[in-house]
């Protein structure tokens, strides 16, 4: 239905007007984006949980270190000074809750940091350059692929040790070849189309090709990628924390709580709910936003 | 075709023969080794004995060969965490378990999948398939160990009617294992991941061909329903299924790590863990080169069941 808006976009015009009509790309992604409810709902919660990790210090009622040890294990709801109860050694269970969400958002966009410092200049070679280059990183990434993600994320645990930075790097590692192969592919079939053809032969120069038209076209898939790979990332480092072999105490961390939760689950069910839910809602949050971000960018997707 | 299958076996080779020596210099490059004394002391004499038996004082290049000369013929050496048993052993049995919970998820994940998909699709834009569109969401975006404490807390701390984990006794057959309970609540959690990729594709790929032109034509010679909905549309609604599921039955093979340490479940699970922690080098390399194997076969399998279906991929046209 929105096919007729898409069109113009991808034709080769003047410099003034081509930079015109990037604008109304983007314009129009916006416009698109904020019809859809669900990626609304999306951005809210992402915006809520940066929120939460942002102001932690100030939303926090404790540091997420202070264990109070004659307060230990409290149901939620019934001491006014710990609403959401404490933990198995009497840290206020809020509280943590808030800071997990600065762990979470520091992995999830640190690791997609890494995999975009990795993978866009690997791809962008290996699509621009194609022959030897494109064949070795192609086969890197082939190898990759075989091995198991997750046991290669413990792996590396073991080699690096646990901690938020380790794990970052840990599932930065393990991540970029998505980006790799988005960028490798988008820059190999971009290479092809008429609009650059037709670049090249009004005698654009090879870095105006690059940054007018590959980089652009580039970018909108990248975007939607992130999106999805903070999620990603989000619940790598909640699954390695859960092993217990991710974040280090005394830093709080979603999937720690969650993994440490099991062994109360029978009396304590506040210590395994509320981390859950949080992971959850983050989950589908990020998932909304990508959904709507991508509906909004490529409107060759919907049809 | 065979031609194709027989070169895409020796670039599997190929991947498991860098894949080996990957894992292998990786676990040789970690400072320390399974015989450290972090817990007691060993006399020099002992310790040096230990290595010499299991080949460890060699240079690992050397070591490296020994192991591969000796996987080729099937021996992949004694796990350090149990000496008593072999490798091998030890990975039959605690992957029988895996397999069980994976072969009751697989069948429960895309049976009912399959189904609810096209049910989804047959009352499209209806409340039941809003219903189901919602729940695949949730299924595909919700973490597995996220449901299943959900599951726990509501089944059998709040409900109190299933087990929270364990498994009673090492079952040797699929079938008594399904008269126990034990399974529920881990294939549950496990199962809709799977289920909500399958009832999602499902719908896609039925809507699409509910309004292809060759179920008009057969409706309109005057096929009967359920001709139509087996012979047409379900035939072709199977094709992007196949290419969107295979890659998920090597996951669900392997199990999962956080499934089976939620549940209890004496699987193969436990073992990529304390294995990497142990330094168990010859379970390390069995368990990575037996997850390499069943996702290039996999694929493999994949891909001829593609062009099995759809006859126009290996005419190089222009495919679904």
């Amino acid at each position: 239905m929105e096919k007729t808006t898409a069109s113009p976009v991808r034709l080769p015009l003047p410099a003034a007007e081509a930079s015109l009509q990037h604008r109304t790309l983007w314009q129009d992604a916006i416009r698109r984006f904020f019809k859809n409810r669900l990626a609304i709902v999306g951005l809210a919660i992402v915006s809520f949980f940066l929120f939460l990790a942002l102001f932690a210090d100030l939303l926090a009622p404790y540091p997420y270190d202070y264990a109070n040890f004659t307060k230990v294990l409290l149901f939620p709801f019934i001491d006014p000074a710990h609403p959401l109860g404490t933990d198995d050694v009497g840290r206020d269970y809020l509280s943590r809750l808030i800071y997990g969400a600065r762990t979470s958002m520091t992995v999830g966009i640190s690791v997609q940091l890494i995999a975009l410092l990795i993978g866009i200049p690997l791809g962008g070679l290996a699509g621009y350059l194609g022959g030897k280059t494109d064949f070795a990183i192609s086969r890197v990434i082939d190898i990759m692929t075989a091995f198991p993600g997750l046991l290669f994320a413990i792996f590396l645990i073991t080699i690096w040790g646990g901690g938020l930075w380790k794990v970052i790097l840990v599932l930065g590692v393990t991540s970029w070849i998505g980006i790799t192969r988005l960028v490798r592919g988008q820059i190999l079939s971009l290479r092809e189309k008429e609009y650059i053809e037709a670049a090249r032969c009004i005698g654009s120069s090879r870095w105006r090709i690059i940054s007018r038209h590959l980089i652009p076209n580039t970018l909108t898939p990248l975007l939607v990628a992130i999106s999805f790979g903070i999620p990603a990332a989000i619940f790598g480092e909640a699954g390695l924390s859960f092993l217990g072999i991710g974040i280090n105490d005394p830093l709080p961390s979603w999937g720690k709580m969650v993994g440490i939760s099991n062994a109360y689950v029978r009396v304590q069910w506040h210590l395994a709910l509320f981390p859950t839910i949080l992971i959850a809602l983050a989950m589908l949050g990020f998932s909304f936003l990508g959904d709507g971000l991508r509906d909004a960018l490529d409107p060759k997707l919907v049809e | 075709m065979t031609r194709y299958i027989f070169s895409r076996l020796l670039s599997l080779l190929f991947v498991l023969w860098v894949v080996s020596m990957i894992t292998f210099s990786l676990m040789h490059s970690v400072p320390g080794g399974p015989f450290d004394e972090t817990n007691q002391r060993l006399p020099p004499a002992a310790k040096a004995n230990i290595l010499e038996k299991y080949g460890l004082d060699q240079p690992v290049w050397k070591q490296y060969l020994n192991y591969m000369w000796n996987a080729l013929h099937f021996d992949f050496g004694i796990p350090f965490q149990q000496p008593t048993t072999t490798v091998a052993r030890l990975i039959a049995e605690s992957w029988l378990v895996t397999v069980q919970v994976g072969v009751m998820t697989i069948t429960l994940a895309f049976g009912l999948g399959f189904l609810v998909g096209i049910i989804a699709a047959y009352n499209q834009n209806s409340w039941i398939d809003s219903a189901v569109t919602f729940m695949a969401m949730l299924g595909i975006t919700v973490p597995n160990f996220v449901v299943a404490l959900w599951l726990i807390l509501f089944f059998s701390v709040q409900l109190d009617i299933l087990p929270s984990g364990g498994w009673s006794e090492p079952r040797n057959w699929l079938i008594e294992g399904v008269f126990s309970k034990d399974w529920i609540l881990p294939v549950l959690a496990y199962a809709l991941a799977p289920f909500s990729v399958v009832a999602r594709y499902t719908r896609a790929s039925v809507v699409d061909a509910i309004n292809a032109d060759y179920v008009r034509t057969a409706r309109a010679k005057g096929l009967r329903e359920h001709a139509v909905i087996s012979r047409h549309v379900l035939k072709n609604a199977l094709i992007p299924i196949v290419t969107v599921l295979g890659p998920e039955i090597p996951n669900l093979l392997t199990g999962s790590i956080f499934i089976e340490a939620i549940f209890r479940i004496p699987g193969l699970g436990k073992y990529f863990v304390t294995s990497t922690f142990n330094r168990d080098y010859p379970m390390i390399m069995a368990l990575v080169l037996l997850i390499a194997i069943l996702w290039g076969i996999t694929y493999l399998i994949t891909d001829i069941l593609y062009t099995r279906l759809d006859p126009r991929v290996r005419l190089g046209g222009g495919g679904v």
